[in-house]
């Protein structure tokens, strides 16, 4: 049987064109994103390499956070100058340890909130209880007071007092994490965007688009030059690159040399340092000869100036210059190849299982050239008698091996580590890092533990010198790192805009030190 | 064609149950989310909390009734990382992709057929070495190359075109559609080709000729007809790819489409997102296929007469 004839060759044209149509018809507008459109374009662009995952305050210590929320939306008591490493006053305007375990603030009168509550004692005390006492698990908590609680009491409308169960004296530089927020904020669960007294509130913020600030109009302070300022990101960094070099935005932040921002790149130290941690646990890690092997074999000299385009320092500590507790004098050890093969022998003679698979763990994209990092030291280490098997991860992944409780049933492996301290005191790297039960610590020892619970209970220059002899002794007797190398960043910024980045802009970079060039 | 739509989704449905028992495993395989949601500090408290919170306590089994429920109520669960409604996010960026993906296909199978038949038709000639040109660049030059350079040479050294993003009318199509547009382009060029040289040479061609019909009208009327069954299938193959989300292309471009939200979603452990993301975009291709089905039985009297039975 015959089927019926059907035109078919005049269906598809048909198709074709309704297609073609539609798409005209549509103006290319792209769906998903009306948002995109508008505000802000006279204003202040920005590109970073990935969307903030929040804009709650006491979460801005992870970095996409905080580098749009802190001084930005929010504020807290007290700012440290990144450059002099002072405290300086903005939501307080004096404050004093009024005993060993209590500081006493006073609070910046006439100051409220975007949402129009005031700010003062009661707001204060509000905040730091919710950030550091509750349940909300806030990141600020964990990077800055670890297990500790505090009380706060509003004494009156101005007068705060801070008590800790044992005495702190950084308790301030503490508090300076801790971003205040309106005394309608949630306590029972995080806020996506939250109410700050910041020079900028949000105005727009499309998931996944865009996230549009425009300047607070009941600002307390001096108002900003830049009126709106719109974030966009980005993932890829020549792209980012490329926006600025072609007048799409102003700012591009995390990139590469090879970005090839050019003449519009700015390169400054930040408060990164590279290291591999060493499960010092597992044999053969446990031996300290392999663990000085694996520091004598990496050539921080010849990575500094090559793979990192000498935009690095080699290091022989985990903070850099600018951090209390840095030692000017840092031991850094000597690339000695013919000597990390000579332990590793010393080690199988005497029945370390040397041969024993160790995986050294990389987070993809970490830091530039991360991958061609590894794989130098991997070869490193296959010369010195080393059987190294690489495994880079993605972030979430690589965390399981960074952070307490670690997986279990593991085997050997050397970790690739970048650490930013943020807060300008080595005690908030010496207690996550080097602490024998430190949250991102894999072993040390009790003598250790007590020298730096000795340095941190110090103050002035005492615990200077204390801290920074700590450096030392963990490379002679306990060898859990091997520092690579003090990093620095990279942005690219239009020369439209005047602004100087400091170490403390990839964490925090304050919109309002930012202006147009006249 | 009733009958054949009932078997097609019928024999569609085995895929698709395996698609989405297969997301949910493997995105489970990928660890726990919790390092990338609290704290370093998070007590063993915060943690349990976080886990219950996110119905991660329950076995996997347990887990998976929830989810296989919540497919059939389209309730897809809330996303980790916005608390958004994952089946909205999803939705909400499908059409991005759905828009570039059909753009991209237009114009690639109007270039493949013009380009493909005129190298089919004068072999040697300069459409025929386009064609060749066309599938090796598509076969050696991977999507991120192409994007990188088109940026550099089109947006920053010759500033005809906006870097990326979606803000600048049509201009914001050039680069990625252009990116897009290669691989399909090449490949269906080289079966346009192959499938109009076999064509052309075909009796009915000939008898065609013989009758005094022009070269045009052999081309489009009579070659073109019967090669459009191969070059179909392997479009919808192309097309596929497209729908499920140009991931490279989103991301390089800051194009808000569904490929995009997936890589985010991977990355973040955002389950909910990821499984509503992949769901859509299942189902979308399962749709497609039955389409192409269609297609290939309009154009092809053997499949319709097996299809009609």
């Amino acid at each position: 049987m015959l089927s019926p004839p059907i035109r078919r060759s005049r269906g598809l044209p048909k198709v074709a064109g309704l297609l073609g149509l539609a798409l005209v018809a549509s103006g290319c507008t792209v769906a998903n994103s009306e948002y995109v459109t508008g505000g802000g374009a006279d204003g202040l662009r920005i590109v970073l390499p990935q969307e903030p995952p929040t804009l709650e305050a006491c979460q801005s210590s992870l970095t996409a956070t905080g580098v749009v929320v802190r001084s930005n939306i929010t504020e807290p008591l007290l700012e440290r100058d990144p450059d002099s490493g002072e405290l300086e006053p903005l939501l307080a305007t004096e404050w004093e340890q009024t005993s060993p375990e209590t500081w006493t603030f006073k609070l910046r009168e006439g100051v409220t909130f975007t949402d129009g509550t005031p700010f003062d004692a009661e707001a204060a005390a509000f905040t730091i209880d919710r950030a550091v006492n509750s349940d909300l698990a806030c990141e600020v908590e964990g990077y800055v007071f670890g297990d500790t609680d505090l009380e706060v009491e509003a004494v009156d409308e101005t007068t705060l007092t801070v008590t800790s169960p044992e005495p702190d004296p950084i308790l301030p530089l503490r508090l300076s994490f801790v971003e205040m927020v309106s005394t309608k904020t949630s306590t029972t669960e995080k806020v996506r965007e939250p109410i700050g007294t910041g020079p900028y509130r949000v105005a727009d913020w499309q998931a996944g688009q865009r996230l549009s600030l425009e300047s607070n109009p009941g600002y307390w302070g001096e108002v900003p030059a830049y009126k709106n300022v719109n974030y966009v990101w980005r993932a890829e960094g020549s792209v980012r690159a490329a926006m600025v070099a072609n007048g799409e935005a102003d700012i591009a932040t995390s990139l590469a040399p090879e970005d090839g921002a050019g003449e519009l790149a700015v390169a400054y130290a930040n408060n990164e340092t590279t290291a591999l941690r060493m499960q010092a646990d597992q044999p053969p890690l446990d031996d300290i000869r392999i663990r000085q092997a694996v520091n004598y074999v990496i050539d921080r000299k010849l990575l500094a100036e090559t793979l990192f385009e000498k935009l690095a320092q080699p290091a022989g500590e985990l903070i850099p210059d600018g951090i209390v507790g840095y030692e000017p004098d840092e031991q850094i050890w000597p690339y000695d190849a013919a000597r990390a093969k000579q332990l590793v022998d010393e080690a199988r003679a005497d029945g370390v299982p040397v041969d024993t698979e160790i995986r050294l763990i990389g987070r993809n994209a970490q830091f530039p050239r991360i991958t061609e990092t590894i794989e130098v030291i991997q070869g490193e280490l296959a010369k010195a008698g080393l059987n190294v098997k690489i495994e880079m991860m993605d972030t979430n992944a690589q965390l399981e091996y960074q952070i307490r409780p670690f997986p279990k049933d593991t085997g050997p492996y050397l970790l690739m580590i970048m650490h930013g301290n943020q807060a300008g005191d080595a005690a908030f790297t010496l207690d996550q890092y080097m602490l024998a039960e430190g949250y991102q610590s894999s072993w040390g020892t009790a003598e250790f533990d007590q020298k730096i619970r000795a340095a941190e209970a110090l103050v002035g220059q005492e615990r200077q010198d204390a801290m920074a002899a700590l450096w030392q002794y963990e490379q002679e007797e306990i060898t859990q790192y091997a520092y690579i190398a003090h990093m620095s960043a990279i942005m690219a910024k239009s020369p439209n805009v005047s602004y100087r980045p400091n170490s403390a802009s990839g964490d925090e970079m304050r919109l309002a030190e930012m202006s147009p060039v006249s | 064609m009733t009958g054949f739509l009932r078997r097609r989704a019928v024999t569609s449905l085995l895929p698709l149950i395996a698609v989405l028992l297969g997301v949910f495993f493997l995105a489970r395989l990928t660890g726990d989310p919790a390092n990338l949601y609290l704290p370093v500090s998070a007590t063993p408290e915060q943690r349990q909390n976080f886990i219950e919170a996110n119905g991660l306590d329950d076995s996997i089994w347990v887990q998976m009734w929830d989810y296989l429920g919540g497919v059939l109520t389209l309730d897809f669960g809330d996303s980790l990382r916005t608390g958004e409604s994952a089946a909205a996010m999803a939705l909400r960026a499908f059409p991005a992709t759905l828009q570039l993906a059909f753009s991209t296909m237009l114009i690639a199978v109007v270039g493949a057929v013009v380009i493909g038949s005129w190298a089919a038709y004068r072999p040697n000639s300069v459409a025929d070495r386009i064609s060749s040109f066309l599938s090796m660049t598509a076969a050696s030059v991977p999507d991120f190359w192409f994007a990188i350079v088109g940026v550099w040479i089109f947006a920053v050294s010759l500033g005809w075109l906006p870097t990326s993003g979606v803000t600048g009318g049509m201009a914001s199509w050039v680069l990625p559609v252009a990116t897009l547009v290669i691989r399909p382009l090449g490949v269906l060029t080289q079966v346009v080709r192959g499938a109009m040289v076999s064509a052309l040479s075909a009796p009915y061609v000939r008898l065609a000729r013989s009758k005094g019909a022009g070269d045009l009208r052999v081309v489009t009327h009579h070659a073109l007809r019967n090669a459009a069954a191969p070059a179909l299938t392997v479009a919808g193959d192309l097309m596929v790819g497209l729908i499920n989300g140009a991931v490279v292309v989103e991301t390089i471009f800051g194009w808000p489409g569904i490929g995009k939200l997936m890589i985010d979603s991977i990355l973040g452990r955002d389950f909910a997102v990821l499984q509503a993301c992949v769901l859509l975009t299942a189902v979308s291709i399962f749709v497609l296929n039955i389409l192409i089905d269609i297609g290939y039985a309009l154009l092809d009297a053997r499949v319709r007469e097996k299809v009609s039975a």
